[in-house]
């Protein structure tokens, strides 16, 4: 059973309010190391020299989308066993199972609540405590 | 995208109509369209990039307007109906630093309550603050309703205040409305765990 504190997590979106509302989630579950990044390819850069346990992305981004992303951590052999949740709008059924064919462990369809965050991150690293 | 669309175009006119409800959004490139709606403590925006001559209007509530027993959670609903407004325009070709947006409604419906339509306007003008997209103005607080017509392309707007027996119709509506609930597990045939 992790801790959230041991857990390292990046949550990657174009905008900020969304940013904000995700960090505050974490913080909320009780992730203390909690990183950001406005678009794909800022993220790829950030994670090649700091790699974190768990990537939450949003898919429709500037520049490297969701998907890039996530084709881009598993591409490179540091980085591939990174957990990776994506972030979706309600009618992105084809985007969910693309990032599926990808190897996405989860994802979750916005707006979402912080409990449901939390169990789609469980769902993924096991129990939190 | 948004209920109430007429298809049938305005014999006088040859505008088409769409009505923007509460939890909805539409987006068009369409010169002929006018977006339609009617506001109370709700807020909507009116958004476009006049280059790309593409514009969209969303129309949305904050439970307890983002405060009280509903908690800043609440927030995540302004949140996601701007970033849908806003990735709708990019979709059709509009440019992030091109956008334009004016906001209406968040009036004082109920006198001696929290000031629910403030909160409203407030959230909206914090979020393009936040998000750096240019903010034009519009029309918001008070202690009327408003009807707003955009049309989206031309950028021309319309508003017209609702007279109190009006107001008492729609505000009876809006409280029997729904609040939209954000899904618990994932929504379509999709499910990974």
């Amino acid at each position: 059973m992790p801790a959230a504190r041991s857990l390292s997590v990046m949550t990657v979106d174009d905008q900020f309010s969304m940013r904000s509302l995700i960090r505050n989630g974490l913080r909320e579950i009780g992730f203390t190391d909690v990183r950001e990044c406005a678009n794909g390819e800022e993220a790829l850069r950030q994670l090649i020299t700091q790699p974190v346990h768990l990537v939450i992305s949003d898919f429709n981004m500037p520049k490297l989308d969701g998907i890039g992303l996530l084709r881009s951590i598993r591409a490179y052999p540091p980085l591939k066993n990174t957990a990776f949740i994506m972030l979706t709008g309600s009618t992105d059924t084809e985007v969910v199972k693309r990032a599926m064919q990808y190897g996405v462990n989860n994802y979750i369809v916005k707006p979402f609540t912080v409990a449901a965050l939390k169990g789609r991150i469980e769902a993924v690293v096991g129990k939190l405590n | 995208m948004a209920t109430g669309f007429d298809y049938r175009p305005d014999p006088a006119t040859g505008e088409r109509r769409v009505h923007v409800v509460q939890g909805e959004y539409h987006v068009t490139d369409d010169p002929s369209i006018v977006l339609t709606t009617i506001l109370g403590s709700c807020v909507a925006a009116c958004m476009r990039d006049p280059v790309a001559g593409v514009g969209g209007m969303n129309h949305f509530l904050l439970p307890d307007g983002g405060t009280s027993s509903s908690g800043p959670e609440a927030l995540r609903y302004g949140v996601h109906s701007m970033e849908l407004l806003v990735n709708g325009l990019l979709k059709r070709g509009a440019r992030r630093d091109r956008l334009e947006t004016r906001l209406f409604g968040g009036a004082r419906m109920v006198q001696g309550l929290t000031d629910i339509g403030e909160k409203n306007g407030s959230f909206a003008v914090e979020f393009l603050r936040r998000e750096g997209l240019a903010y034009l103005g519009g029309s918001l607080g008070g202690t009327h309703g408003r009807r707003v017509q955009f049309w989206p392309v031309a950028g021309r707007m319309r508003q017209m205040m609702v007279g109190r027996e009006e107001e008492r119709i729609f505000e009876k509506e809006r409280r029997s409305a729904v609040v939209p609930q954000a899904p618990q597990v994932a929504t379509g045939e999709l499910e990974l765990f």
